[in-house]
């Protein structure tokens, strides 16, 4: 039990005890967020700077997530193209000082899905110039290997397409990429929109999840955040607990001897 | 008894108090800017009346309220020289086929409103409400009892009325709330200045939103209209004279210049999708406004000392102002 209460993750040598990472975004209000970042006992937030124009013009709602006493991870929200990715990421450094980016490059604007390709090379630029990438990347075994291979410590696959709620749409792939590179962080980035949903990732192996729409978009934000909190420590515990194997036959968890044998037909 | 009543501000609460208060009561309004108060966020607003719409993002007293301040809205409107567009016949809420989980999330999130409640609307009801609209969407929300008005007339015409009535104005005058001047010349301040009250009210913050008015003589709506969509929700609300405000993006920024592309991009290319008659419209502007708001989101009334305070109507203007001026009025003793 000693090993689960001291149970903890690493963000680029950074101990992380909490395996939830929390959006700051689409909240009713921000004392809705500051409240529902709260109940959900993250040790991490993140937030967007891109539609903000310039530092000063964004302060008094970062001033909001400051106030939380959160470590911030920016990300990079509405990038399209690596040069404006890149420029985002700079300015990210200056106003949180902080060397975490949450990288974030849209390929296709419908559904928002990641291209593998400009996030491959945002990630070696950031990296050469000392960032801390967390790539928000798709459920791509080799795309995830060559984002380890540039240097990356920590991945972050999807679950589903960002805001849908899907869940874990391809599991063979998101355990392929946990079995692969076991000696990475892997943090299931978007999709999520069920408890269950985090859970799973966590029964997975997966370090944590990261999410917004989630518990923003909840009918009650705060409630669903203790929900959120509670499953991926239901998800861990299982994960640590190491389940045991599934079976086709059915084994009875009570003995049948001693009991009448006209209930034993009925087992 | 009648008093002597400074109004500071002069954006939609300023205007409303004004008018409410000249009818008794001997009142000065001052305002940073001119008579058309051009930072005031309910001169950009499209004045959408939407306590049902809006009951999904706030709270259900809030909406109450909203319900509460339609009703006051003839009665203000009436007492004024000029006539000022005012409709009620509903909203129509539609969604295109591929984002039809936008709309049923929408419409899961209605607040239960006094009885006011959403009807789910089929292709052919849509074509009753609104004709043009037929055949590009099969499915939709009517909520009978919202409304809007014209603004710009509003703004116009309160002014005429309020010189009408013999109110002092003292235009690009920054004043000091606290000051003797002030205090010592007034028996009551009603503080109505939005952001501009910044410096005192450190909790306040500005939340970006930028609107776009058009004149589209080929388009033929005749109520406001929703566009559910998963990143560039919109409405649509028909004015006089064939114009239409597109509203309105949602950023937590200060800053308070000129509209960016992406935000045209996105709400145009939205207004072009539910009617192609856009296409052709002539853009008469794009405006950026800041929507005064505490962290709660909710608006506040308050009085100390002499100054009565209302303030935080974030994007809520229109919907609100009638019953909070009304609470605020009510604190003169």
């Amino acid at each position: 039990m000693k090993d689960c209460i001291d149970d903890s993750f690493n963000i680029y040598g950074e101990q992380i005890n909490s395996r939830l990472l929390i959006g700051s975004a689409l909240y009713p209000s921000p004392a809705i967020m500051a409240e529902s970042i709260e109940a959900s006992g993250s040790q991490i937030v993140t937030v967007s700077l891109r539609r903000q124009q310039s530092a000063a013009a964004g302060d008094d709602f970062w001033q909001l997530i400051k106030d939380t006493g959160l470590k911030i991870l920016p990300n990079t929200a509405g990038c399209h193209s690596v040069k404006e990715a890149v420029t985002l990421a700079q300015m990210c450094r200056e106003v949180f000082a902080t060397d975490w980016i949450k990288l974030e490059l849209i390929g296709d604007e419908y559904n928002l899905q990641p291209d593998p390709f400009a996030l491959l090379e945002a990630t070696k630029i950031l990296l050469a110039e000392g960032f801390k990438v967390l790539p928000y990347c798709t459920d791509d075994l080799v795309l995830c290997q060559r984002l380890a291979q540039a240097g990356c410590e920590v991945l972050m696959p999807w679950g589903a397409p960002i805001g849908t709620g899907k869940g874990l749409l391809n599991q063979y792939n998101l355990k392929t990429i946990r079995e692969r590179l076991p000696e990475l962080t892997l943090i299931v980035d978007a999709g999520l929109g069920l408890p269950s949903h985090a859970c799973q990732a966590l029964e997975m192996g997966y370090d944590a999840v990261l999410l917004n729409s989630a518990i923003a978009g909840a009918g009650c934000p705060v409630t669903m955040s203790c929900a959120f909190k509670a499953a991926v420590e239901a998800g861990r515990f299982g994960y640590l607990a190491k389940a045991m194997p599934e079976k086709e036959v059915a084994a009875p968890s009570t003995p049948t001897m001693g009991m009448p044998f006209w209930h034993q037909n009925k087992i | 008894m009648s008093y002597k009543i400074a109004v500071i501000g002069f954006g939609l609460t300023g205007r409303l108090a004004a008018l409410e208060l000249s009818m008794l009561h001997q009142v000065t309004v001052f305002e940073a800017g001119d008579e058309q108060a051009l930072d005031s966020a309910g001169r950009v607003a499209a004045a959408m009346l939407a306590p049902l719409a809006e009951s999904v993002l706030c709270e259900q007293d809030l909406a109450l309220m909203g319900l509460d301040s339609i009703a006051r809205w003839p009665a203000i409107l009436a007492q004024l020289d000029d006539e000022v567009f005012f409709q009620q016949q509903g909203t129509l809420v539609v969604a295109h086929q591929q984002d039809k989980g936008d709309l049923q999330s929408f419409a899961q999130r209605l607040k239960p409103l006094l009885g006011h409640q959403a009807h789910s609307l089929t292709s052919t009801h849509i074509n009753e409400l609104e004709p043009e609209l037929s055949g590009r969407f099969n499915q939709g929300l009517y909520l009978p009892c919202e409304g809007q008005i014209d603004n710009q007339a509003f703004y116009q015409a309160s002014y005429k009325t309020l010189q009408a009535r013999g109110v002092s104005f003292e235009f690009g005058k920054t004043i000091d709330i606290n000051s003797e001047s002030i205090q010592g010349a007034f028996d009551y301040i009603i503080d109505c200045r939005g952001l501009g009250a910044k410096s005192v009210s450190c909790k306040l913050r500005g939340v970006r939103g930028e609107v776009a008015r058009l004149y589209a003589p080929e388009v033929k709506l005749t109520r406001p209209i929703r566009l559910m969509h998963p990143r560039y929700p919109i409405y649509i609300a028909p004015k006089p004279k064939h114009e239409y405000v597109i509203g309105a993006t949602e950023i937590e920024s200060q800053d308070n210049g000129p509209a960016t592309v992406r935000s045209t991009l996105e709400l145009l290319s939205a207004a072009y999708t539910v009617h192609s008659g856009f296409a052709e419209a002539r853009l008469l502007n794009i405006q950026t406004g800041l929507r005064p708001a505490f962290s709660d989101n909710r608006p506040q009334v308050s009085k100390q000392g002499k100054v009565i305070s209302i303030n935080g109507l974030y994007r809520h203007g229109y919907l609100l102002a009638p019953s909070l001026v009304a609470d605020a009025v009510a604190k003169i003793e």
